[in-house]
């Protein structure tokens, strides 16, 4: 008995690392994982050098659990089993209901508002045009309470206020235009963005401020793809929740030229890329995905122009603002590194609109190139 | 490399047991001096050339000390003394060269620049190990070994070489010389490598996350800073006794039998009691080495007394460069004087206050152990005794406290012989069944919690 049960435990424990050990070398290495939204390490090059640094041995031990065999598998079931404990959260994820993903908002100090609030005011200095700020909300402020009580989220609609006492813009209150909506889709569960619906509201309110008008009834919406995976799905290993579904309300009308530029020469693009919905990141599906500089003709003549200084969410926001301008300037500033002052200069800008998250406005430090 | 990581548990383990296993016998102690190396090279590519210095150093004292012993006494004991010195030296050099130059610097108002060289990893155990054979050759308790490689063997032993247990050569030195690696052996040491993986990767690594939700609070209640303690006081137990389970087990692996390091500390009746069940070859190492020299108590009350007191501090020291290491060593000097003048009697008439006052006092010294600075440790213990100023409690601990609650009284309950003796209760038969799916659980979930994640520092690991 004793004997056969020894023989046992040593049979397991020799299988299993044994086993792991063999898949983990013959299993051919994976260069991307669509379920995290990011490229596993490869075996590292070994040199004398990178090993006296300790880069070998890191970037190795990194290899060996990004090209695990099962790896997804490995880390739903962690997944899993941290809710069986009870826990809601994993990877600073939390699971709320309906299946929403929520990554709770933490309120930066006052010293880091003032200087973001200084950069926006020295480029209104600088500009003798109308420049609205609008600080868009995440899902954690507007679906909050579907957080377990007790965790820390603090409140973006009161970042955003002080931020709006400290500026000398006009601003736009997007919190309350989607806080009016909460009930409706305006939010993907899986992702950090707002959904085209949620964009439609945004918009509203925005040209609403700058004496222009949209209708949302006038809007059908639809469907271009139901298996959208978004980065909050990636980052906790929630893997078996619904995707969400990606929505749009308006077609490229006639006459529409994109033009974005990666670098100084211009590559024509379209208001919706249809192949980056074939990809794990179909967000970028609204305009191709991040660029530092796009330049879009609405073929409407004589509108105003718009420079919209901008993170990510401006991309399914545009489409809204095609009947308002003749022409839209995008600039996103953590690529785009000139003078966005002497930018609107140039190119004969009437306003301009800066539209970041709450949550990147205080965490993207590219913010504080406004002041040049 | 430590233990719980993915390369040690499916690339290097494998491959040095399947190595062992196919070579002859005579060549195992050759192939365990190579991947120890490896092993330690992994993570200190440069600090293994201090860890072969440190071989040869003490392979040559004890060779000398061997040939002098008899003869000429004081030639030996010449050559120990060096030996031991350089010890320290090395280890003063590594460990404690700022701690000491920024000391200086504060107190004399100098400006001496400090070294800031990275701590080799292990220095303190394998110091300690490797400086306790010669004066066992000396005392004549060892023997003198010849053989480099199989010294070099014992000093590098991979499965305790980072964190312990604290192996003496004398204890080993058969083993060294020939063992029998048998399935049975093999066996054992297969079911206490995985569950003291479990007790790190599953119990220690989950209630470490509520220990860093309070130890970074700008504030804290006085239910959060119970909660925190708490969680820590369990993470440690865990995090070093599975430390010290794994290297029983993998040292059974390949044929050694280590001591024991831990007994439940947890259960302790008194401070002295807890002494003896909590790193208990660091406190047999002390009092060999250190406290029975010194005299012990064999010159009277008040000489014992300061040896208790000389050698806490040292034993604080040990445990890190920092002055609220030898603080935290002072504090078990206090209570162990304490016990042994009065309150240990006192303690026997109440089971359950020696109980309550054990582990309090364990606890309260944790944070002394943890926090960075005096200051920190004084606002910790204010907010534990109600004098946070941040009220009794509030929604954040609530969370904390429904999120961990599992994870604590699981943790709870395997700090106490409960679970075990439990198990042993069953019948011979249902256990046989039971043992292998229930190391095949801890060994699969443990995976999947290595494989997510990127949060897995060994608390014991740097000293």
């Amino acid at each position: 008995m004793e004997k056969n049960r020894n023989k046992i435990i040593t049979a397991l424990f020799v299988c299993f690392i044994g086993g792991f050990f063999l898949a983990n070398i013959l299993l051919p290495d994976i260069e991307f994982s669509p379920n995290e939204n990011r490229y596993l390490q490869r075996f590292p090059r070994f040199s004398f050098a990178s090993l006296a640094d300790g880069s070998f041995t890191e970037k190795a031990e990194l290899y060996s659990s990004d090209q695990f065999a099962l790896r997804d598998r490995w880390i739903t079931l962690k997944a899993r089993l941290e809710l069986l404990q009870g826990k809601r959260e994993n990877n600073g994820v939390f699971l709320c209901s309906d299946e929403r993903l929520i990554e709770p908002y933490t309120a930066p100090d006052e010293a880091l508002i003032e200087k973001r609030c200084a950069a926006v005011n020295a480029l209104t200095d600088r500009l003798n045009i109308p420049v609205t700020l609008a600080l868009i909300p995440g899902a954690a402020e507007i679906y909050g309470e579907q957080l377990p009580a007790g965790v820390r989220n603090d409140s973006q609609r009161q970042t955003a206020a002080e931020v709006y006492s400290l500026v000398r813009t006009g601003h736009v209150d997007l919190g309350q235009a989607l806080e009016a909506h909460r009930d409706e889709y305006i939010f993907y569960r899986t992702d950090h963005h707002w959904t085209s619906l949620g964009a439609l509201y945004a918009a509203e309110s925005i040209l609403e401020s700058a004496g222009a008008s949209l209708s949302p009834n006038k809007y059908a919406p639809r469907t271009v793809s139901e298996s959208f995976c978004g980065t909050a799905y990636s980052t906790s290993g929630f893997f078996w929740v619904k995707p969400d579904t990606i929505q749009v309300f308006i077609d490229a009308p006639q006459g529409l030229r994109i033009e974005k530029y990666e670098d100084a020469k211009p590559v024509s693009a379209a208001l919706y890329d249809e192949e980056k919905l074939d990809t794990k990141d179909k967000y970028r599906f609204f305009l191709g995905g991040n660029c530092p500089r796009v330049h879009i003709s609405t073929g409407k003549e004589g509108l105003p122009s718009l420079l919209i200084l901008r993170d990510s969410y401006a991309d399914s926001l545009v489409p809204f603002l095609l009947d308002t301008y003749s022409q839209i300037h995008l600039l996103d500033l953590r690529y785009y590194r000139a003078s966005a002052a002497q930018y609107a200069k140039d190119n004969d800008i009437d306003s301009v609109l800066i539209l970041y998250s709450v949550s990147d406005f205080v965490s993207d430090p590219s913010l504080d190139l406004l002041a040049q | 490399m430590v233990f719980s990581s993915i390369v040690f548990l499916f690339y290097y383990l494998p491959a040095v047991l399947a190595v062992y296993y196919l070579i002859p016998s005579r060549y195992r102690n050759l192939w365990l001096f190579f991947v120890n190396l490896v092993f330690y090279g992994w993570g200190e590519p440069v600090y293994v050339l201090l860890m072969v210095f440190s071989i040869a150093l003490n392979y040559g004292s004890g060779r000398l000390i061997g040939r002098y012993r008899t003869q000429r006494r004081k030639k030996a004991k010449a050559v120990l003394a060096w030996n031991t010195a350089l010890n320290l030296l090395l280890l003063i050099v590594f460990k404690y060269a700022d701690l000491l130059i920024g000391t200086f610097n504060r107190l004399a108002g100098t400006a001496f620049p400090l070294p800031g060289l990275a701590l080799p990893i292990g220095i303190s155990f394998y110091t300690f190990q490797t400086m306790s054979y010669p004066i066992d050759v000396y005392r004549g308790d060892a023997s003198v070994q010849k053989d480099f490689i199989r010294f070099g063997t014992f000093v590098a032993l991979f499965p305790q070489l980072i964190a312990g247990p604290i192996v003496r050569y004398k204890d080993i030195a058969d083993q060294l010389e020939s063992r029998h690696e048998t399935v049975d052996r093999f066996a054992s040491g297969v079911e206490r490598f995985v569950v003291g993986l479990g007790k790190k990767v599953l119990l220690a690594n989950n209630v470490g996350v509520l220990w860093d939700a309070y130890a970074t609070a700008a504030s804290r209640t006085t239910a959060g800073a119970w909660l925190g303690a708490l969680a820590f006081s369990l993470q440690l137990y865990f995090d070093f006794s599975g430390y010290s389970d794994m290297a029983i087990g993998l040292g059974r692996m390949l044929g050694f039998e280590f001591r024991e390091n831990f007994d439940y500390p947890y259960i302790s009746g008194s401070i002295t009691e807890f002494w003896r069940r909590w790193h208990i070859s660091l406190g047999t190492w002390f009092r060999d080495y250190l406290y029975i020299p010194l005299g012990g108590n064999r010159r009277g009350l008040p000489r014992q007394l300061l040896n208790i007191l000389i050698v806490w501090a040292l034993t604080g020291l040990w445990h890190g460069a920092n002055w609220t290491f030898l603080l935290w060593g002072l504090y078990y000097a206090l209570f162990l004087v304490v016990e042994k003048l009065f309150l240990l009697k006192k303690l026997q008439n109440s089971a359950i206050m020696c109980h309550f006052y054990t582990i309090l006092v364990v606890i309260f010294g944790w944070m002394l152990f943890q926090l960075d600075s005096v200051g920190e440790v004084v606002r910790y213990w204010q907010a534990m005794i109600g004098l946070g100023g941040a009220g009794l409690a509030e929604a954040k601990d609530l969370y904390y406290l429904r999120s961990f609650l599992p994870s604590l009284a699981v943790g709870t309950i395997c700090a106490t012989p409960l679970l075990k003796s439990g198990f042993l209760r069953l019948p011979e038969r249902v256990r046989a069944v039971l043992t292998p799916v229930l190391l095949l659980t801890i060994l699969v979930l443990s995976t999947a919690y290595l494989v997510n994640s990127t949060y897995n520092p060994f608390l014991y690991f740097r000293f």
